[in-house]
């Protein structure tokens, strides 16, 4: 476990030194001047140059880079362009809000995609089973901005029992009840990853139903909960909880839809915008967080799967 | 029973009702400002929010004409290159200090220097001659300095003298972000908002509130400029009662919410208008006159804004730089405006020498109308046999490509109402295009060489003519934007200005 533990953040750490090269070179790549979008459609050349010179994007990119990789090992992000603050103030102010709609969306998910999941699959070939499929390949189909403005329409202007849209932290004046700003979002965010994490549990649990196991144990007379609960979902739950783990990965990355449609202060939002505006630090200091989030879930899901199977041998 | 707490806290978080703070002012809008140093960028967002912390020394009042606001008035050299200027007495700075010379001259000095716009007024130095005087020497008379001086946007506010000594040409950082007016910095959250604190100590302009001069009232506690970027919200959230205020709502939605007794409508009083640049410096149009010609006789600008602003109460097919009622509005030159002959652009274009040799369009997606209105323009010069090849890119790209002469020959952007004609970019030599022929520099010569107005009028209106005969740039048209409130928020103002402001709003 300690060897693999370590062998694993080796690995990582050579997929980050990869990575921060490709984000880099990658973004300068792109023509656009960060410059330019600072100054306004009015700045004269020389002032776009002068301003050049005083952030250091006159250097050569290699310069660059060994800068920023530097001051990244001391944990320093640098300067928004665009914002003139830090880039750590800018992650954590995104951060706070993707991590709490990412948690609040695994919950619909969770609470929605499994339990109906498994009476899809214990009702297989039912009506039941074909009202649900039918229902997560709607949930799936339909994109997310509409389902966020209707709901919006229908639950903020049409019967005012949520706010439209923002997200004031929870360290501030509200505290938790602001978490009320989140539940619009997390459901239109919930509804297509919902949908596909119902049709995995539905498809892990026929597959594992199929076992020479399971009808042994209903040879046994062992009740039928029992052999969906212990028997069938305990193994089926394998691929399901990978699937977990890539999806809160993905929602925190990819929220940037739902981030839009409801103004919320996200990590998506940050990245798009600061991609428009060529701010080169920004991108790269989240796209660099973000690896370093999709490395330790990764490994954290590895890790579980000792947990669930006994079988597995994390060497 | 945990679950069934977890459930009922939510429920009872759903049905705390979140209103909106009487004392607080939420401003939808579309996205985040850059700095709000506003010296040295021209970025609009960034001048609305602005304004309510930096002053400057004259502001313009309803009929768009520059009256003193930090200044009292105002003595002038015969030659027209001196000016001096006396202050008001008795204006505070947030942080506590009094405003003197010193600070106007420091903050004029840096404009000049480093400002967005700071070269339109062609200021040799600023220096205190008294407590409250200021002496400005020009390189020559300037007839439009007075708007110069008012015009927020890229232009002359007052900082402490230190502060400006300390940033020179970097922008000022938000925490040195010190002004006179009636609103001081609070915060900037990144994405989340930008929030402005009443000054309790602020000491109003004696005079009638008139436009932007005058007495400003600071009514609300705080001003907060909340990002949403999805016009949608921006509507839903007017309608749910989370903003007071939404900004650039966009054409389609008009009917909607024109109708809708959950929000009041303001149009804009200040039309922006589309433009195409076409490039003077390199390439087949940079000599070619008759060739612009044979561009601008094939265009039919009411259906461009037909296909991107749609609603018909919401743009105008105008030739003119200034609307009608605007004290420099002519229409000199107009008649070669939206003509849209096919037939006669041939013709031109035959006469020009035109081989079909592909013209590059330089175009960017992140403005709809732009993209739309050169999608119709494609369209209509392929009509007149004029091969037009779209470059499209991001708005970023743009402004870097622009500055290139080589890679473009026309490219399309936007102008947003000024209050002079010398402040319209097409009139900046540097400005990409870089049309500088001899005749717009007399006509510019003549136009800025004196303060009579009537004498200003007639030179603007013989370089709009001259626009139009040497086509350095292509006006699309007038387009009225849109902002909507709450209906219960009152403001000074009818229809929108350009840079929303809210001292004397309450609701």
């Amino acid at each position: 476990m300690g060897r693999y533990f370590l062998r694993r953040t080796g690995a990582a750490i050579i997929t980050l030194i990869a990575a921060s090269i490709i984000i880099f070179g990658f973004i300068h790549l792109i023509p656009g001047d960060p410059i330019y979008v600072m100054l306004g459609d009015g700045a004269t050349p020389e002032q776009v140059a002068l301003l050049r010179n005083r952030m250091g994007l006159d250097e050569p990119l290699v310069v660059q880079y060994m800068i920023w990789a530097g001051n990244a090992l001391q944990g320093d992000l640098g300067q928004s362009i665009f914002f003139d603050t830090p880039v750590t103030q800018v992650i954590k102010e995104g951060a706070e809000t993707s991590i709490l709609l990412a948690t609040i969306t695994m919950v619909w998910i969770i609470l929605f995609g499994v339990p109906v999941g498994i009476l899809s699959a214990i009702r297989q070939g039912t009506w039941i089973d074909q009202g649900l499929s039918g229902l997560a390949m709607l949930l799936a189909s339909v994109p997310t901005f509409w389902v966020g403005l209707y709901l919006i329409l229908i639950f903020a202007a049409g019967l005012g029992w949520f706010p439209s849209s923002g997200f004031p932290s929870i360290f501030e004046e509200g505290g938790l009840s602001n978490l009320r700003y989140l539940i619009l979002p997390s459901l239109a965010l919930a509804a297509p990853n919902a949908a596909l994490i119902l049709r995995l549990t539905r498809a892990s649990m026929l597959d594992v139903a199929r076992e020479d196991y399971v009808r042994t144990a209903r040879a046994k007379g062992i009740r039928p909960y029992r052999v969906v609960l212990r028997h069938i979902l305990r193994n089926a739950l394998l691929a399901v909880v990978s699937a977990f783990g890539f999806t809160f990965a993905a929602l925190i990355s990819e929220a940037v839809v739902t981030e839009t449609v409801f103004a919320l202060p996200g990590i998506g939002r940050t990245v798009v915008q600061s991609i428009l505006r060529r701010d080169y630090p920004v991108i790269q200091g989240v796209i660099l967080v973000t690896v370093c989030l999709y490395l330790v879930i990764n490994l954290l899901v590895d890790l579980s799967y000792r947990l669930l199977d006994p079988r597995v041998e994390l060497e | 029973m945990k679950l069934r707490n977890l459930l009922g806290g939510i429920a009872l978080a759903a049905l705390m009702a979140a209103p909106v703070s009487a004392q607080t002012l939420r401003y939808a809008t579309i996205g985040e400002p850059p700095s709000l140093d506003i010296q040295m960028g021209t970025a609009t967002l960034a001048s609305t929010i602005a304004q309510h912390m930096f002053e400057s020394l004259y502001a313009f009042d309803e009929a768009n004409a520059p009256q003193p606001y930090l200044a009292t008035g105002e003595t002038i050299s015969d030659d027209g290159k001196t000016i001096t200027i006396t202050l008001r007495e008795g204006v505070m700075f947030h942080n506590g200090d009094a405003l003197d010379a010193e600070d106007v001259a420091a903050s004029l000095n840096r404009w000049a220097e480093f400002g967005a716009r700071g070269k339109l007024l062609g200021l040799v130095s600023a220096e205190a001659t008294g407590d409250l005087e200021v002496k400005l020497t020009l390189e020559a008379a300037n007839g439009a300095w007075k708007s110069i001086l008012a015009y927020i946007n890229g232009g002359p506010v007052i900082y402490p003298a230190e502060i400006v000594s300390a940033a020179a040409g970097e922008p000022i950082a938000a925490e040195n972000f010190v002004g006179t007016g009636p609103y001081k910095f609070g915060e900037l959250r990144p994405n989340r908002y930008v929030e402005l604190l009443r000054f309790d100590e602020f000491t109003p302009n004696p005079d009638p509130s008139s436009g932007s001069s005058g007495e400003r009232v600071a009514n609300f506690e705080k001003l907060q400029f909340v990002p949403v970027p999805d016009v949608g919200t921006r509507v839903s959230g007017v309608q749910a009662g989370d903003y007071d205020y939404a900004e650039f709502i966009s054409g389609d939605l008009y009917g909607l919410v024109r109708d809708d007794p959950a929000t009041q409508v303001k149009i804009s009083d200040a039309p922006i208008f589309g433009l195409m640049f076409m490039n003077s410096e390199t390439g087949p149009l940079a000599t070619n006159t008759k060739l612009r010609q044979a561009i601008m006789t094939a265009l039919n600008m009411e259906q461009a804004l037909q296909v991107s602003v749609g609603e018909p109460e919401l743009f105008e097919a105008s030739g003119s730089y200034f609307p009608e009622g605007n004290i420099w509005h002519t229409t000199a030159g107009t008649e070669a405006y939206n003509q849209g002959d096919p037939e006669k652009a041939k013709t031109l274009a035959a006469e020009a020498g035109y081989d079909g040799k592909p013209i590059k369009l330089l175009v960017s997606t992140n403005y709809k109308a732009h993209f739309d209105d050169a999608s119709v323009f494609t369209r209509q010069l392929a009509d007149a046999g004029i091969n037009v090849q779209l470059v499209v890119v991001d708005w970023a790209t743009l402004l870097q490509l622009r500055g290139q002469s080589a890679e473009w020959d026309m490219f399309m952007t936007h102008h947003g109402s000024v209050p002079d004609p010398v402040l319209l970019t097409v009139l900046n030599d540097s400005y990409p295009g870089w049309w500088k022929s001899d005749e717009k520099h007399e006509l510019m010569a003549k136009f800025t060489g004196t303060s009579d107005l009537e004498a200003r009028q007639a030179a603007w209106a013989e370089l709009q003519a001259l626009i139009y005969e040497q086509l350095p740039v292509v006006k699309v048209g007038n387009i009225l934007s849109y902002d909507i409130a709450s209906p219960d928020l009152k403001m000074q103002f009818g229809k929108a200005p350009v840079f929303p402001y809210f001292w004397g709003a309450s609701k």
